[in-house]
C-alpha cells in the first residue's frame, strides 16, 4: 500500500470515529435528566417565557431534527452557545487552547529531558545502585495520582519554601513571547516560566516514570541484538553505539506508547489544571460539567475526540514512515 | 487455562524476586485494613466535632499555631495533638485515622466491581468480534475506536454527568453482627463511579480477549471442534474464552490499579458520590494546607501504596505469564 | 436568583474557570527594559486590583444577578441610584423620584453620555426597564425576578421615565433603585442578545470608567473615562480577574498582584493576618444559609420533626468551629439590619433531648433522611453540610445521610414545588440584598411563588398583605410577626448569616458592605 492510501485510508476512518464521538455524546445529552430551561433562566421566570425560551433554543423539535441541526452547525465549526455564559462555545474553547497546549507541551519536555537519560543510565548499568534508584522512582511515578503530586508540590515548595507560586498563568506564552521579541523585556517570560514549572512536572511525573522504564526495557532489549555485539566488534567506541544505534531503535516504541497515552496526557491536564488554577480547556470543561451547561461539555469534548484523532493519525504516519513494514499489513 | 508450566513460571518469578513479596504483603495489610474498617477505627469516620477549641488535632508527635474564638475574638492559639486521634482530625473535626481505613473499602470496592464490570463487558465483545471476523470485527472495532478516541477521565466525567448520583448504601456485616458498635450501619457504595469506571475501561478488556480470539480460531482444534458440528457459541465458551484467561487476568490486575487511581481523580474533581473517599479527603484538605497539611497528605500515601502494591502484583504475574498487552495508565 | 446563586466561590475553583492576570503582566511594558513599567508591588496608588472568586459570565449588565458581576461592571455601567451602606437611595443619573397614581416617576440627569459618545435619554433608560421585564423585547434576563413589581416602562419626555407597577412604592423603590443599568438603545440593538462580545468592544454604558481591556473568564482592565458627568475617577487603571481559590486569592494580596480580594475563607486568614501591608476586614452579610425542607413531604409535613431538626443542630458551634467565628446563627428568614427582622427572637439552642422526643411525637421515628448540598458556593459550605448532617444522625431516632451534589441540581430542586420528593431537603444560601424582608419571604413562603418550600395559607395571607401597606411602621410590624412565626414554625433549619472577609490592602481606605458590593468610587487610596 502506498502511503498515500495508507493516510487516505486512515483519515476516513478518523471521521468516522468523529462522527460516533459526536453522535455519543449528543446520545448522552439528550439522556441526561433535567430541564435544560431551567439552567439558562431564573427559577421565577414565568412558564410562557420558558416556553418560548424552548421554542428559540429548538428543544421543543423531535430528537433527530435536533440532531441533525447540531451535525450541519459543527460542520462550519459551530458549536452553539453555552447555557451558562451565551458565548459562542467554539470561541470559549479556542480561547483555553493555547493554556492546555503550554502545560502538555512543557510537561512532554520535562518527561523527555528526565526520562531518556535516566532510562539509558538504567537500561546500561542493569542491576547497579542508579538502576534500582531509577526503577523505583518510575515505580512510584506510576502509582501517584498527580493532583496529589500536585498538592504535595504546592505543600512543600508553594506554602512551606515559598519558592513557586501556589498556581495561575499571570501570562500567556505567546504574549509574554511577544513582548520579548518587540521589547527584549523578560519578566514575562519569566513570570510565565515560574508560574508554570510547578504544573509541568505535575501532568509530566507519570510521563516520565513510564518512559523511563520505556527507554530501560527498551535498551536491553537491542543490547542483546547481534548488530551492537557486530558494532562493538568493529571498534566503534561504546558510547556511540549506545546513542546513535540502541536509542534510535528504542525511539519507535515511546513513539507508540505515547500516541497510545495521549488520552492520559488530557485526561492528567483536566486534574492538573484544577489543581493549578491553570485557565486551560480542562477547568472550563469541571465548570462546565458542574453547572451541567451541555453545548460547553459537547463542545470542548468533541474538540479533544477530534484532535486526539488527528494526532494519532499523525503518530501512525511517522511511524509508518520509520517503519515502512506496516503499510504492507 | 493455568497450566502447569504458567504455575512454574509464576513460582520462579516470586522466588526470585523481592518485589511481588513486597506488594503481596502490602496489598494484604490494605485489604485487611478495608475488611475490619469497623473494627480497627478509632472513631466512626462520619462523626464531626473533634475539635480542640475549634481547631483540627495534628497528628500525634505535631502541634501547630492557630487560634481560638473567644466571644467572637479571635485569640492566638498553640493546638497539640491528641492520643486520641493517631493521625489528628480533619477540617469538620472527623478522625483522619477511621477515614483512612473506610477510604481503602470505597477504593478496593471501586477497583474490584469496576474492573469486574469492564470484564464482563469487554471479555464477550471482543471475543465475538474476533472470532467471527470479517463485518462484525470491522463494525464492532469501529465502536471500539469511538470509545478510544475518549480520554477515560474525560469519557468519565460526561457520564457522571447523565447518570447523576447513585450512591448505594451496602449494610455493613461486622456492624450489623454487633462487633463493633457506634460505626455506621452501611457503607456507601458510589454507584454511579463504579458503573462509568467500567464503562471506560472495557474497550481495553475487549481489545486483548479479540486479540486471543483471532489467534484461536485458526488453530487446528478449533477447526476440528467446528468440523465435528461444534456450535459457534460452544467453541467460543469452551475453546476461545478459557484461552485468552491468562492476558485478560494480568489486565484486570492492572486496570484494579489504574480505576483506583480513575476513582480518587473523579473524587478530586467532585463527583464522589461518598465522602468516604480517599480523593475527596484529599480535596478537602487542599484548602488547609497552610495549617493542617495531614488531611491531604496521609490519604494520598493510601492510594500510593494501594497501587503500588498491585503494580507490583501486576509486574510478577506479567513477567512470568509475558502476555502482549496493552492498556491505558492510570496517571490521571 | 440573585438571592440563591451566590457570591461564595470557595475552595473549588472548579465551578468557575479561573485565571488571573496579574498587575504586572501585558500592556504597559512597552519602553524596552527590565523594570516592570506597570509594576505595582511599591504601593504605586493609581492602579487598583481587585481578585474576586467569581467574575463576569457575559458583558451584558442586564444578564446577571450576582453581587461579583455588579461589582465588576458597575464602573462600566454605573447604577441608576446610590445605595448607601444603611440602603437608603441617592440621586445618581436619577435626580429627583416620586410616587404618583400612575406608578414611580423618574427625573434624569441630562448631561449623561455613553462611552460611544451616544447622549442618554429617558428613551435608553425605559428601554432598559422594558428590555428586562418584557420577555418579547429583549433578552431573558435573570433581573426579571427582581424586578416583578414593575409592569412597564414609558418615556414621558426628554428626561422623565414613567414605572407602572401596583405595589407598595418602597417595595417598587427597592426594586427599580436596585436594579437599574442603563443601556444605549441604538447600540444594544446592534449586539448579540445578550451581549457575549469578547473584547473591549462588547461594553457601552454611562459609568466613570471604560474598559480598555477584556479577556473573558480572566480579567477585565478600566481607565477613566473622560467625559463622565460627576466626580473624576480615583483610580487611573482598574484591573478585575478571577481566582476561585481562596489561597489563591490570598497568594495575589501577599506578592502584591492584588489589592482587593474577596471571600478569604478562615483558614487563610491568619496568613493575612500575620503579613505587614495587609489585613483582613469584615463586615456581617445578609447572606443567609440554611437547610430547606420541602414541607408537603414526609417526614418534613410534621412541625415537630422540623423542629426536631433545628434542635439536633448546633448553629452557634458552627460559626465557631466551621465559619471560624465569621457568622451569626440565624434566628428567622431575615438577617439582623433587614427591614422586618425581629430583634426580640432567640436561635435554636442545640438539645438532642428535646429532638428526640420531638421526633418521637412526629410519628416518624425511624425515619432515614438524606441532605443534599452544593460545594463552593457558600462559606465552607461542605464542611457546613457535613457537620449539620452528622449532629442530625446522632439522633438516636433518625438517620441523616449526605449527598454533595453540583450546584444546578440544588438550584432545581429549589425551584420544584414544595411538595416534590426527589430533594427534599437540601442546604441552600439566600442574600436578602434589597435590605427588606420582602425579598426573603415572598419567593419561598407565598403559595405558589417560585421557590415555594412551605405552605402556610395564613403567612402567605400576611405576606401578600405586608406588600401593600404603606406605613412604615405598620409593615414593619406585621413583618415581625411573620419572621416570629415562620421561626416557631420551624420552615427551614437555620444555619447562620455568614460574614464577607476580605484581604485589603492596608493604606486603602475602604469599608466592606452589607450587601457584598465593592465600589469603586468608595474606595480611597
Amino acid at each position: 500500500m502506498a502511503f498515500g492510501k495508507f493516510l487516505l485510508k486512515r483519515s476516513l476512518q478518523g471521521v468516522l470515529v468523529v462522527w460516533g464521538v459526536v453522535t455519543v455524546l449528543f446520545g448522552l445529552r439528550a439522556v441526561t435528566p433535567g430541564d435544560p430551561v431551567n439552567l439558562i433562566v431564573d427559577p421565577a421566570v414565568d412558564h410562557e417565557t420558558r416556553e418560548r425560551i424552548r421554542q428559540e433554543l429548538g428543544l421543543d423539535q423531535p430528537i433527530y431534527v435536533q440532531y441533525f441541526e447540531y451535525l450541519q452547525d459543527l460542520l462550519v465549526g459551530d458549536l452553539g452557545y453555552s447555557y451558562q455564559s451565551s458565548r459562542p462555545v467554539t470561541t470559549m474553547v479556542i480561547e483555553r487552547v493555547p493554556a492546555t497546549l503550554e502545560l502538555a507541551l512543557a510537561a512532554t519536555v520535562v518527561a523527555l529531558v528526565i526520562a531518556i537519560p535516566l532510562g539509558v543510565i538504567s537500561g546500561t548499568r542493569r542491576n547497579e545502585p542508579a538502576d534500582y534508584g531509577a526503577t523505583s522512582f518510575s515505580l512510584v511515578g506510576i502509582s501517584t495520582p498527580n493532583f496529589w503530586l500536585g498538592i504535595m508540590l504546592i505543600l512543600l515548595l508553594a506554602v512551606q519554601l515559598d519558592v513557586f507560586p501556589t498556581g495561575r498563568r499571570p501570562v500567556a506564552f505567546h504574549d509574554a513571547l511577544w513582548m520579548f521579541l518587540t521589547t527584549f523585556y523578560v519578566g514575562d517570560l519569566l513570570t510565565w516560566f515560574h508560574h508554570i514549572i510547578l504544573p509541568a512536572v505535575t501532568l509530566g511525573t507519570y510521563f516520565t516514570a513510564l518512559i523511563t522504564r520505556l527507554t530501560r526495557s527498551g535498551m536491553l532489549d537491542e543490547y542483546g541484538k547481534p548488530y551492537v555485539t557486530a558494532t562493538q566488534a568493529k571498534g566503534i567506541p561504546e558510547t556511540l553505539v549506545r546513542y546513535k544505534h540502541v536509542l534510535r531503535n528504542t525511539m519507535i516504541p515511546i513513539i507508540t506508547v505515547l500516541g497510545l497515552q495521549l488520552g492520559t496526557l488530557i485526561g492528567g491536564a483536566v486534574v492538573t489544571e484544577t489543581v493549578f488554577s491553570w485557565p486551560g480547556l480542562g477547568l472550563r470543561l469541571i465548570a462546565a460539567i458542574h453547572n451541567l451547561d451541555w453545548p460547553l461539555i459537547q463542545g470542548i469534548i468533541i474538540f479533544v475526540g477530534i484532535s486526539y484523532v488527528i494526532i494519532n493519525i499523525a503518530v501512525d504516519a511517522i511511524y509508518a514512515k520509520l517503519n515502512p513494514r506496516v503499510l504492507d499489513e | 487455562m493455568i497450566s502447569d508450566r504458567i504455575k512454574s513460571n509464576l513460582r520462579q518469578e516470586f522466588k526470585t524476586s523481592l518485589l511481588p513479596k513486597v506488594g503481596l504483603v502490602i496489598l494484604i495489610a490494605i485489604v485487611f485494613m478495608a475488611l475490619f474498617a469497623p473494627v480497627l477505627a478509632t472513631h466512626n469516620p462520619n462523626t464531626t466535632g473533634h475539635f480542640d477549641d475549634g481547631n483540627a488535632y495534628p497528628p500525634i508527635g505535631v502541634s501547630y499555631d492557630s487560634y481560638e474564638v473567644v466571644d467572637g475574638e479571635r485569640e492566638p492559639y498553640t493546638v497539640e495533638f491528641s492520643s486520641d486521634h493517631y493521625l489528628g482530625t480533619n477540617n469538620v473535626g472527623q478522625d483522619v485515622f477511621s477515614r483512612l481505613l473506610y477510604g481503602a473499602r470505597t477504593s478496593l470496592l471501586v477497583g474490584v466491581l469496576g474492573t469486574g464490570l469492564a470484564v464482563l463487558m469487554g471479555v464477550p465483545f471482543g471475543l465475538v468480534s474476533g472470532y467471527y471476523g470479517g463485518r462484525v470485527d470491522d463494525a464492532m472495532m469501529r465502536v471500539a475506536d469511538v470509545m478510544l478516541a475518549f480520554p477515560s477521565l474525560v469519557l468519565a466525567l460526561a457520564l457522571i454527568g447523565v447518570f447523576g448520583s447513585m450512591s448505594i448504601p451496602v449494610p455493613d456485616p461486622i456492624v450489623t453482627a454487633g462487633f463493633a458498635e457506634g460505626m455506621p450501619a452501611a457503607t456507601t457504595l458510589p454507584g454511579t463511579v463504579t458503573l462509568v469506571v467500567g464503562l471506560v475501561t472495557w474497550v481495553w478488556f475487549a481489545r486483548v480477549a479479540r486479540g486471543e480470539a483471532m489467534a484461536i480460531r485458526n488453530e487446528e482444534y478449533v477447526k476440528a471442534a467446528r468440523s465435528l458440528g461444534a456450535s459457534n457459541a460452544t467453541i467460543l465458551l469452551k475453546h476461545v474464552l478459557p484461552n485468552s484467561l491468562t492476558p485478560v487476568i494480568v489486565l484486570a490486575t492492572i486496570q484494579v490499579a489504574a480505576i483506583i487511581l480513575l476513582e480518587s481523580s473523579l473524587s478530586y474533581l467532585g463527583f464522589s458520590g461518598t465522602t468516604l473517599s480517599w480523593g475527596y479527603e484529599i480535596q478537602q484538605g487542599q484548602d488547609y494546607l497552610r495549617t493542617a497539611w495531614w488531611v491531604s497528605t496521609v490519604p494520598g500515601i493510601g492510594i500510593v501504596l494501594s497501587v503500588i502494591s498491585i503494580n507490583l502484583l501486576g509486574d510478577w504475574l506479567r513477567d512470568s505469564l509475558d502476555p502482549n498487552i496493552e492498556g491505558e495508565g492510570g496517571g490521571a | 436568583m440573585k438571592g440563591a446563586d451566590n457570591l461564595y466561590s470557595g475552595r473549588r475553583s472548579v465551578l468557575k474557570a479561573t485565571g488571573i492576570i496579574g498587575a504586572t503582566a501585558g500592556l504597559g511594558a512597552i519602553a524596552g527594559c527590565l523594570d516592570d513599567p506597570t509594576d505595582d508591588e511599591n504601593g504605586d496608588t493609581d492602579e487598583l486590583v481587585i481578585t474576586q472568586g467569581e467574575f463576569i459570565e457575559n458583558p451584558d449588565p442586564n444578564d446577571h444577578i450576582t453581587g461579583p458581576y455588579f461589582n465588576v461592571l458597575d464602573p462600566v455601567y454605573e447604577p441608576l441610584f446610590n445605595v448607601t451602606p444603611e440602603f437608603e437611595f441617592e440621586s445618581r443619573i436619577v435626580e429627583e423620584w416620586e410616587d404618583t397614581d400612575e406608578g414611580a416617576e423618574l427625573t434624569l440627569r441630562d448631561d449623561v453620555v455613553f462611552h460611544n459618545g451616544d447622549e442618554m435619554t429617558a428613551e435608553d433608560v425605559a428601554y432598559t426597564f422594558n428590555r428586562m421585564i418584557d420577555p418579547d423585547l429583549g433578552i431573558e434576563s435573570d433581573q426579571a425576578a427582581g424586578l416583578g413589581a414593575i409592569e412597564s416602562a414609558e418615556a414621558l419626555d426628554e428626561t422623565t421615565v414613567l414605572l407602572e407597577h401596583d405595589v407598595a412604592p418602597s417595595l417598587a423603590e427597592f426594586e427599580y433603585a436596585n436594579y437599574g443599568r442603563v443601556v444605549n438603545e441604538e447600540w444594544i440593538e446592534e449586539q448579540e442578545q445578550p451581549v457575549a462580545g469578547d473584547d473591549e468592544e462588547a461594553f457601552n454604558g454611562t459609568g466613570p470608567y471604560q474598559v480598555v481591556e477584556y479577556e473573558p473568564d480572566v480579567q477585565l482592565v478600566l481607565e477613566p473615562f473622560e467625559d463622565y458627568w460627576g466626580e473624576e475617577a480615583t483610580f487611573e487603571r482598574v484591573v478585575f480577574n478571577e481566582d476561585g481559590e481562596s489561597s489563591g486569592r490570598v497568594n495575589a494580596l501577599q506578592t502584591g498582584e492584588s489589592d482587593i480580594v474577596d471571600n478569604v475563607i478562615p483558614e487563610d486568614v491568619p496568613d493575612v493576618d500575620d503579613e505587614d501591608g495587609i489585613e483582613i476586614r469584615n463586615e456581617t452579610s445578609l447572606r443567609n444559609v440554611f437547610l430547606v425542607m420541602n414541607t408537603g413531604v414526609e417526614p418534613f409535613d410534621s412541625m415537630e420533626f422540623r423542629q426536631a431538626l433545628n434542635y439536633a443542630v448546633d448553629n452557634e458551634g458552627i460559626v465557631n468551629d466551621i465559619l471560624g467565628g465569621y457568622g451569626e446563627p440565624m434566628t428567622q428568614p431575615i438577617p439582623d439590619g433587614v427591614f422586618g427582622h425581629n430583634p426580640d427572637l432567640e436561635p435554636y439552642e442545640q438539645d438532642l433531648e428535646q429532638a428526640e422526643e420531638l421526633i418521637e411525637e412526629s410519628g416518624y421515628a425511624g425515619e432515614e433522611i438524606t441532605l443534599y448540598a452544593p460545594e463552593g458556593r457558600y462559606l465552607n459550605d461542605a464542611d457546613v453540610a457535613q457537620t449539620a448532617a452528622d449532629q442530625i444522625d446522632q439522633l438516636e431516632n433518625v438517620d441523616c445521610e449526605l449527598d454533595i451534589v453540583p450546584f444546578p441540581d440544588i438550584s432545581d430542586a429549589n425551584s420544584a414545588p414544595y411538595d416534590d420528593d426527589e430533594m427534599p431537603f437540601y442546604l441552600i444560601g439566600w442574600g436578602v440584598i434589597t435590605g427588606d424582608s420582602d425579598y426573603g419571604l415572598a419567593p419561598f413562603f407565598t403559595e405558589e411563588a417560585p421557590q415555594e418550600t412551605y405552605r402556610n395559607e395564613e403567612i402567605s395571607e400576611m405576606i401578600f398583605e405586608s406588600q401593600t401597606i404603606e406605613d412604615e411602621d405598620e409593615r414593619e410590624e406585621l413583618l415581625q410577626e411573620i419572621n416570629e412565626q415562620l421561626r416557631d414554625d420551624a420552615a427551614w433549619v437555620y444555619l447562620h448569616s455568614q460574614d464577607s472577609v476580605y484581604g485589603v490592602r492596608e493604606d486603602l481606605e475602604w469599608e466592606p458592605r452589607t450587601d457584598e458590593d465593592i465600589h469603586l468610587w468608595e474606595i480611597d487610596s
